[in-house]
């Protein structure tokens, strides 16, 4: 537990840095909804005088902006790019900061496993996921909750606003992989925002070319927000995927650094 | 009983060696030295004792158990100083030396306070603000809090002050008295010299050798030095246990290893200025070592 009580203290004020911009990524998009919703129709014409690829890689071709969770969705998905980040940051630099401050040779000798320091530094980062998504479901709520001048659907609040759980937990596990994969890290937010953003791409790529197959590339598919919408739930073939792949970082991390040397300083 | 004992350890790191069937163990109690230069593999051991890094083939064992079979359970009895301290650097040194305790059953909190008050060590102090040789201060005593069995060093004096150098050398020598045992690895002779028994030399990865300190300074080698009046012979002393060789303008240095006699017979008949037979240090008969393969 000490190793745990360590790393929330280590990550304490970056953890709060991102919950504060997460909150007011999510409050500037949707502070906006009282001074449009007047003129939606307007920006509905707008939009769709767009090209339709355009507005699918836009991700605004579905976009219905006449009620409230739709417009949330809209706003939602750069919390889910940016949350995508912190995840996968925090799932990078957990590990790997241990070779990059050159602290294993402190940590290492400790009378404790491989396996168990790596233990509590995955449950460390599943500790601050569900802190974040804690603070963003609650902002979330209460944003929404205010700007709506009609009821809305909560379990499809819900369904939508838990995908950054999901795709945090897919992106921190994947963060896990490279930190042990790869020799040395010696800067982790390159590598983090290089490889969210990557997926990202292909997830707007996919809106235009809607292959079932590209679809399962990029996780940012796997909760696409207006499939959900659609269907009311998470598709099962890409929540089974998430979960086999999710499963197979995590215990190719422990694999793998059960291995390493850890180069001396 | 042998508290480390390690068997044709080898670690190569892809096609680069680092150290090739190293041998030696060392027995409960002793102060152990572990002597070569820089890139010699002495880290790389050290790395493979501790289960940093993995061997090649071979195997080690400390307190009779397999260093990676049973790394955690035997790092409980370890205390490691390593040559480069890198601590969190935002954390204050007292919360550093917790945080290493919290590792240990049964620790002794005072001994942080007691270390830290005869190293002279402030731990109030935050990480990123002190010193190398402050921070060495704290490897010290986070090595030492929790009364270590067994104390490993690599090249830990870098950074103190002589005087420091000093209360380090007490502190292990203490320690060694209450019981525990020391391997003690360094660059720097003089130092090991002070405080080990026993020495295992290592050069390109391979143990040269393992010797009793006294012996390899009394009974080996002898230091000659020889002024002459005239010119120099260096081929009258074309002779087996002969070594370090050099002439300077009218000065003849050897090392001698074997009977005495047979350099008292060549000196008959020389005239010579003066002569001067010593014991050599320690940097002169490792020297020797490592020079072996470049004389002729």
């Amino acid at each position: 537990m000490n190793i745990l009580k360590q790393e929330l203290r280590m990550g304490r004020k970056a953890l709060v840095a991102w919950c504060i911009s997460l909150i007011a990524v999510l409050s500037l998009f949707m502070l906006l909804y009282p001074s449009i919703s007047d003129q939606l129709e307007e920006f509905q014409q707008v939009f769709q005088s767009f090209p339709i690829e355009f507005q699918q890689a836009a991700g605004v071709a579905d976009l219905d902006l006449s009620s409230i969770l739709s417009f949330y969705q809209f706003a939602l998905t750069y919390v889910l790019l940016a949350g995508a980040i912190q995840a996968m940051n925090m799932g990078v630099s957990v590990i790997s900061a241990e070779v990059r401050e050159k602290t294993g040779d402190f940590l290492f000798v400790k009378p404790v496993s491989r396996n168990r320091v790596i233990s509590m530094k995955i449950l460390a980062v599943l500790v601050q996921i569900l802190i974040t998504n804690a603070v963003v479901f609650t902002a979330a709520l209460i944003l929404v909750t205010l700007l709506s001048t009609d009821s809305y659907d909560f379990k499809l609040f819900t369904l939508v606003t838990m995908s950054l759980l999901f795709l945090q937990v897919f992106f921190a596990s994947l963060g896990f992989f490279v930190s042990v994969f790869l020799r040395r890290i010696r800067t982790v937010l390159p590598i983090s925002m290089g490889v969210v953003i990557i997926f990202y791409i292909i997830h707007l790529l996919n809106e235009t070319l809607k292959d079932a197959k590209l679809g399962l590339v990029s996780p940012f598919d796997y909760f696409n927000l207006s499939e959900i919408t659609k269907n009311m739930n998470y598709d099962s073939l890409n929540l089974l995927l998430w979960f086999v792949l999710v499963g197979l970082f995590i215990f190719l991390t422990y694999t793998l650094f059960a291995r390493k040397d850890l180069p001396s300083i | 009983m042998n508290v480390i004992e390690i068997n044709q350890l080898t670690k190569y790191y892809g096609k680069h060696r680092g150290i090739e069937n190293v041998s030696f163990s060392v027995d409960r109690g002793e102060i152990f030295g572990f002597i070569g230069p820089n890139g010699a593999g002495k880290s790389t051991t050290i790395r493979a004792l501790l289960s940093l890094i993995h061997p090649t083939s071979g195997s080690a064992t400390i307190f009779g158990k397999d260093c990676i079979k049973y790394g955690s359970e035997i790092r409980r009895d370890i205390g490691y100083l390593p040559s480069e301290v890198f601590y969190y650097e935002h954390m204050k040194v007292r919360e550093v030396l917790n945080y290493s305790a919290s590792f240990y059953d049964n620790v002794d909190y005072r001994r942080i306070e007691s270390l830290s008050e005869v190293m002279d060590l402030d731990l109030n102090k935050r990480i990123d603000d002190l010193s190398y040789g402050n921070k060495k201060k704290v490897g010290i005593v986070q090595g030492l809090l929790h009364e270590p069995r067994l104390i490993i060093l690599d090249e830990p004096t870098g950074g103190l002050d002589p005087l420091m150098q000093q209360k380090f050398f007490d502190l292990i020598r203490a320690e060694n008295q209450n019981g525990a045992t020391v391997l003690f690895s360094s660059h720097i002779l003089s130092e090991v010299q002070k405080l080990c028994g026993r020495v295992a030399i290592i050069k390109d990865g391979t143990i040269v050798r393992v010797e009793n300190i006294r012996d390899m300074q009394k009974h080996n080698y002898k230091k000659f030095t020889l002024d002459y009046k005239g010119i120099i012979d260096v081929h009258h002393f074309n002779l087996e246990g002969i070594t370090n060789l050099t002439v300077n303008e009218n000065t003849l240095h050897f090392l001698f290893k074997g009977d005495i006699n047979r350099i008292v017979e060549r000196l008959q008949g020389q005239n010579l200025f003066n002569l001067l037979v010593e014991e050599p240090t320690l940097e002169e008969i490792f020297m020797h070592y490592y020079q072996k393969e470049d004389q002729p």
